[in-house]
């Protein structure tokens, strides 16, 4: 980072008080919920699985240093955590990782995209020409407001840059690829669970109050505040991803129904 | 262990593969495992191939997300077209059970309208039978899985169902408020193969909401727990793990076996009298295609070009609304309450056909990437959004989509990694495809709001699959009869969702199951003639209810 960004705050604000939020350990609304607190209410396997998750944070296997440190940057700007504590932060990169050395995926893939390995080096490869192109600097070099607006063209479809890469991969798939990566990674998470105020596993157990949003006695009642997103961001607003008609579908789809 | 306290106590039979068996099944999942259960107990000898494991719900299971992703099939697909389909979790199992290992397990019952819509609409293609010479299968699956829901369920064939409903969540509660306050009819607590109280060795439901993860509970319905363990009973044998790479035909265009790869990665071959396959709309054309061989250069019982063609998915469009009160829509099956007052023809609409609306209860990791799609979510925005998880609420739209001869499966150069030829698959929507899913996507927000929504957002998505191998009179515009049988290869059977003609706006487990259950009457009526060349015979076979697994025939079933 150069001395510019450091003087930057990347931490959202809470309006009423006008103060920055963080780093906390749990920001959301449900301070003092956590799901791992009733892990003995879990099946064994299952504590198991999301124990693992935890405590075992895969070494970068797949992705150069270089690589992962790009990815590390522009998956701070996708899943931003600067409200959390460092000993908070959810790693996403290791995980990203894990699954393309592995070489899982969702068990498709789009005709107009490369294999899912191939598709993270060409863009990683293309957010770094786009930087050079925009601000003669490497993506790590930016503050984050520029950093923002490079991910936002990629989210609008409208790359300045590295346009041979795009030609081999549509901006959209790759931008709801990347997303999609961020966000398995962070809300498969318990610490996640416990800042969106999701119960987590409950078998054996099971839940028994289903209407009216009303709180199992183990869980939280919702104490909101008002947020919002740093000045150092342009990521706090909803716009539709570009190129998104009817027909764009999403990427890593679950079942619904 | 299936489920938390059904155990399999039987030794399972192991046939040698040097013996000829009379039926090998191919893909044990909905079809697949009630035909299996069906000819063990009737005296076949019967081997069912599935290409996952056979699991152990307790050891294998977890109530994660994430950690559901093995129940899927994962293998690589190529999906093309104007309007590309998601596959893997959104609508493939792998291993025994299959997809109604992870279904969220509506099953509603096809309208009688869904039986001849060319007939009446002009639009698609009738079927061979109608829905009277299903019904009765339907009355027996619903009990046999069982299904819960109202006792009295008005639309289409109007029944009851031998279960109780399921107590509301959030989600129903918004469905039925929404629905209510635009005087449309909603039905509450199902239909749905969830125990809503305990029978024999499966326990009720206990509301954990990871009924698509697989229910370790063992309270949803799968054939894994519902008719693989009697199939074991009654002599059958399960090879999982073992992929089946082609069918054999013999110098008399009869089939004589198939190929497949144990779970080693050796390479077998397994002698049967008669192959059923049973692989669903994606693998099941896939291995026709790849089993063609001088004689069959198109493909196994392709004479008609149809294999692989007809390919549909139902509109799936996700509505969710915030509401200013709290939801936690994770609490409760995501199935429970939907309502089918759209599902039939209504010309003032502009097109044919319906839709119906469901509830549909989705997890943080995927409402997160809903998030992505229906409101453009990144960054700080994805974070705040998903803060407010436990305000949301989602409806599941879905609309049928017709067939059309060029959404379809085809081989890709690709290979996997057992060397056999992938998948690619090619999907567009058509005009009346289009018109259908804007009124419903429209319509379903508007229910949203009516049930008090303060946003109302979506994300379009396809849900199922049917159709690839369709079932017809004719032989040149058809793969399969009426009971599954090929019309080019009198020992070689389909009985899976990719036989239906058309699919209404209903989920197809339960018709799926239903054609099963039908099929397997006919195979068993027919005896030792299924094995003889030159037998062809389309005559209704009688329903034979002492095939239930025990325990399910006899419970009681409202009057309506």
């Amino acid at each position: 980072m150069n001395s510019q960004t450091e003087r930057v705050d990347t931490r959202p604000v809470n309006t009423r008080t006008g103060k920055p939020i963080g780093p906390i350990s749990q920001p959301g609304y449900y301070p003092g919920f956590s799901t791992l607190a009733q892990q003995k209410f879990w099946d064994a396997k299952t504590r198991e699985v999301v124990l693992d998750r935890v405590i075992n944070v895969p070494e970068i296997r797949f992705f150069s240093q270089q690589e992962a440190r790009l990815l590390e940057a522009i998956c701070d700007r996708i899943l931003p955590q600067d409200d959390r504590d460092e000993s908070h932060k959810i790693p996403i990169v290791p995980q990203i990782d894990r699954r393309l050395y592995e070489n899982s995926h969702d068990g498709y893939r789009y005709e107009d995209m490369p294999p899912d390995r191939e598709a993270f080096q060409l863009g990683l490869r293309a957010v770094e020409e786009i930087a050079q192109h925009e601000y003669r600097l490497g993506f790590l070099e930016i503050g984050p407001r520029e950093q923002d607006r490079i991910l936002q063209s990629l989210h609008d479809g409208k790359p300045s840059a590295a346009h041979e890469i795009w030609k081999r991969m549509a901006v959209h798939r790759f931008w709801m690829l990347l997303v999609s990566d961020c966000a398995d990674a962070y809300y498969s998470h318990p610490w996640a669970w416990d800042e969106i105020g999701f119960g987590g596993p409950a078998y054996p157990r099971a839940y028994m109050r289903l209407e009216r949003g009303e709180a199992e006695p183990w869980e939280s009642e919702e104490k909101r505040y008002q947020w919002k997103a740093p000045d150092s961001s342009v990521s706090g607003v909803f716009e539709p991803v570009a190129g998104q008609a009817e027909h764009l579908g999403s990427p890593g789809q679950g079942g619904t129904h | 262990m299936l489920g938390s306290i059904q155990r399999i106590e039987t030794p399972m039979h192991r046939f040698s593969e040097a013996e000829e068996v009379d039926y090998v099944i191919v893909g044990v999942g909905a079809g697949g495992g009630v035909l299996l259960q069906r000819l063990a107990r009737a005296g076949f000898r019967v081997i069912g191939f599935d290409a996952g494991p056979f699991w152990d719900t307790e050891r294998d299971w977890v109530s994660d997300e994430k950690g559901a992703h093995n129940l899927y099939w994962n293998d690589m697909r190529i999906t093309a077209g104007e309007h590309p389909l998601a596959f893997g979790a959104n609508n493939s199992g792998k291993g025994v059970g299959g997809g109604t290992v992870h279904w969220a397990s509506f099953t509603p019952r096809l309208h009688p309208s869904d039986f001849s819509i060319h007939s009446t609409d002009g639009v698609g293609v009738d079927w061979p039978i109608p829905y009277s010479d299903l019904k009765p299968y339907y009355e027996l699956m619903e009990l046999e899985l069982p299904v819960s829901g109202p006792s009295y369920y008005p639309w289409g064939d109007p029944h009851g169902y031998p279960y109780g409903p399921h107590p509301m969540g959030g989600v129903g509660d918004a469905l039925i408020r929404g629905c209510t306050n635009l005087g449309i009819g909603v039905s509450a607590g199902g239909p749905v193969a969830i125990l809503s109280g305990s029978r024999a060795n499966r326990p009720h439901c206990i509301y954990r909401g990871f009924c698509i993860q697989g229910c370790k509970v063992g309270a949803k319905a799968s054939t894994l727990i519902t008719h693989v363990p009697d199939a074991i009973e009654n002599g059958a044998e399960i090879r999982p793990n073992c992929m089946v790479s082609r069918i054999h035909v013999g110098a008399t265009r009869r089939v004589t076996g198939v190929s497949y790869f144990d779970s080693d990665g050796r390479a077998c071959f397994q002698k049967a009298k008669a192959v059923i396959v049973a692989g669903y709309s994606i693998e099941t054309p896939r291995l026709l295609l790849n089993s063609a061989c001088p004689g069959f250069e198109n493909g196994l019982a392709n004479s008609s070009g149809c294999v692989g063609r007809y390919l549909m998915a139902q509109a799936g469009n996700v509505v969710l609304g915030r509401f200013e009160e709290l939801v936690r829509m994770y609490k409760a099956p995501p199935a429970h309450a939907l309502t089918e007052e759209f599902y039939e023809t209504d010309p003032k609409r502009g097109f044919a056909r319906g839709f119906a609306i469901q509830t549909v209860g989705p997890l943080p990791m995927s409402f997160a990437k809903q998030m992505m799609v229906a409101k453009g979510a990144w960054g700080w925005g994805l974070r705040s959004v998903m803060m407010d998880y436990n305000h949301w609420a989602a409806f599941g739209f879905l609309g049928e989509i017709l067939p059309n001869a060029d959404n379809r499966v085809q081989l890709a150069e690709e290979k996997d990694r057992l060397g056999i030829p992938i998948a690619k698959i090619t999907f567009n929507l058509y005009d009346n495809d289009k018109k259908l899913i804007e009124f419903g996507k429209n319509k379903t927000m508007e229910v949203m709001w009516a049930a008090g929504a303060q946003e109302v957002v979506q994300e379009a998505r396809y849900a199922h699959l049917v159709g690839a191998a369709r079932m017809g009179d004719n032989p040149e515009t058809s793969v399969v009869d009426q009971f599954g049988r090929t019309h080019d290869i009198a020992n070689l059977f389909i009985c899976d969702g990719s036989i239906m003609p058309t699919q209404g706006s209903a989920n197809p487990g339960l018709t799926i199951m239903a054609l099963a259950a039908r099929a397997a009457d006919y195979l068993i009526a027919e005896g030792e003639e299924i094995f003889k060349p030159r037998t062809r015979n389309i005559r209704k076979p009688p329903m034979r209810r002492d095939l239930s697994p025990p325990d399910t025939w006899g419970h009681g079933m409202p009057r309506i």
